[in-house]
């Protein structure tokens, strides 16, 4: 038997057994903690159609803010979509401004779409004009049934 | 993680204080009974961790409260064990201070110099209980509404402040989601820092005036 050249004492033997116990219940105790905190069940987003106008209330030419309101669980959520009628198309933009998710709002005298947040700001197309936005805003699918316009909106 | 430690322990000072703790000098006579205020100590930190986590999904409303167990349990990786720990920790703990007092009555360690600390541990075991009184009624089925309903109406037969107390204790005539809400709030804020507090001192003044030997 071939010993080490430093034998190790009692106390220095259990200063390190309680020291290695520390962290193993920490290390045990941060995998339950990360387990318990994160959600078992993660519901996936779905596209829910919602009216929003007539289809003779449409703008004849530029943008329009249309009120819509939609579930999300127990709770209605109420928020404007924008319908944006151009030289060759009709098209629907979200209000979330593509930074960090506020609502942006149309400016008729500037002619664009500004958030309140950090001053992104959005020409009538939804392009980024100024500010930090990474993405122009994203357009919502329509659809046209009976007379009434509707609004494809991921919930 | 060591180097960094001993970097701001520099200007920290916490490590020399401290230094000591696995070389403390420890009487004749000592035995594992010495162990039982160790083990009270151990639960209190093991209630705290698994009250906090518990604390992220209870939501201390009249109509919610029994739903977020419920949920606890059904839906919530490990809900179950953490409660179930919870639960057992609480038990434990006042056991815990119970034979821990017994201990240091037979060995005469509540005797001068040390009576101040006798007090604090009393203190302790007082903490202890109304926190396991505050937080029976937490998860608010029948069991914890009438345990509370017969809690409260006790303080009521108190002689002459009986019906002021009964009233501050349930914010109301009935126990109701006031209730709830204030023995909440006792549990989780009020009385762990109070605990904190008293197990500082108590801990301090082990530590200035050593273990008490054998008999």
């Amino acid at each position: 038997m071939k010993r080490s050249p430093e034998p190790m004492d009692r106390r220095a033997f259990a200063e390190r057994l309680i020291k290695g116990l520390v962290v193993l219940g920490v290390a045990v105790a941060s995998v339950i903690a990360a387990l318990f905190v994160t959600p078992r069940r993660v519901r996936e987003k779905i596209t829910v159609r919602v009216p929003v106008c007539d289809v003779r209330d449409l703008p004849g030419r530029g943008v329009r803010a249309y009120p819509v309101a939609f579930p999300r669980g127990e709770t209605t959520i109420e928020r404007n979509v924008f319908l944006v009628q151009s030289e060759t198309e009709l098209f629907c933009l979200s209000p979330v401004c593509t930074h960090l998710g506020c609502l942006v709002s149309w400016h008729w005298s500037r002619e664009r779409f500004l958030c309140p947040c950090h001053g992104g700001q959005y020409d009538m197309e939804g392009n980024v004009v100024a500010g930090p936005p990474p993405a122009p805003l994203t357009r919502l699918p329509l659809f046209t049934e009976n007379g009434w316009i509707y609004v494809g909106v991921k919930v | 993680m060591g180097w960094l430690f001993d970097r701001s322990d520099r200007f920290f000072g916490l490590k020399k204080p401290h230094r000591r703790v696995f070389h403390r000098p420890l009487p004749e006579g000592v035995n594992y009974f010495f162990c039982l205020g160790g083990i009270a100590f151990t639960l209190f930190l093991l209630l705290f961790a698994t009250g906090f986590m518990l604390a992220i999904y209870y939501v201390p409303s009249e109509a919610d409260a029994y739903r977020s167990i419920v949920h606890l349990h059904r839906e919530v990786r490990l809900g179950t064990f953490v409660r179930s720990l919870h639960k057992w920790s609480a038990h434990l703990f006042i056991v815990a201070i119970v034979l821990h007092s017994v201990r240091v009555f037979v060995y005469k360690a509540y005797r001068h110099p040390r009576e101040l600390n006798w007090i604090v541990g009393v203190l302790t075991l007082v903490v202890a209980l109304a926190s396991g009184f505050t937080g029976y009624l937490l998860p608010w089925d029948q069991k914890a509404y009438w345990a509370t309903q017969v809690g409260t109406a006790m303080a009521g037969e108190v002689p002459g402040v009986g019906s002021a107390l009964m009233l501050m204790l349930r914010g109301g005539v009935d126990v109701s989601g006031a209730t709830l809400t204030r023995f909440y709030a006792v549990h989780v804020v009020g009385l762990p820092l109070i605990m904190c507090l008293l197990l500082w001192i108590h801990f301090h003044l082990v530590k200035q005036q050593g273990v008490k030997g054998g008999l």
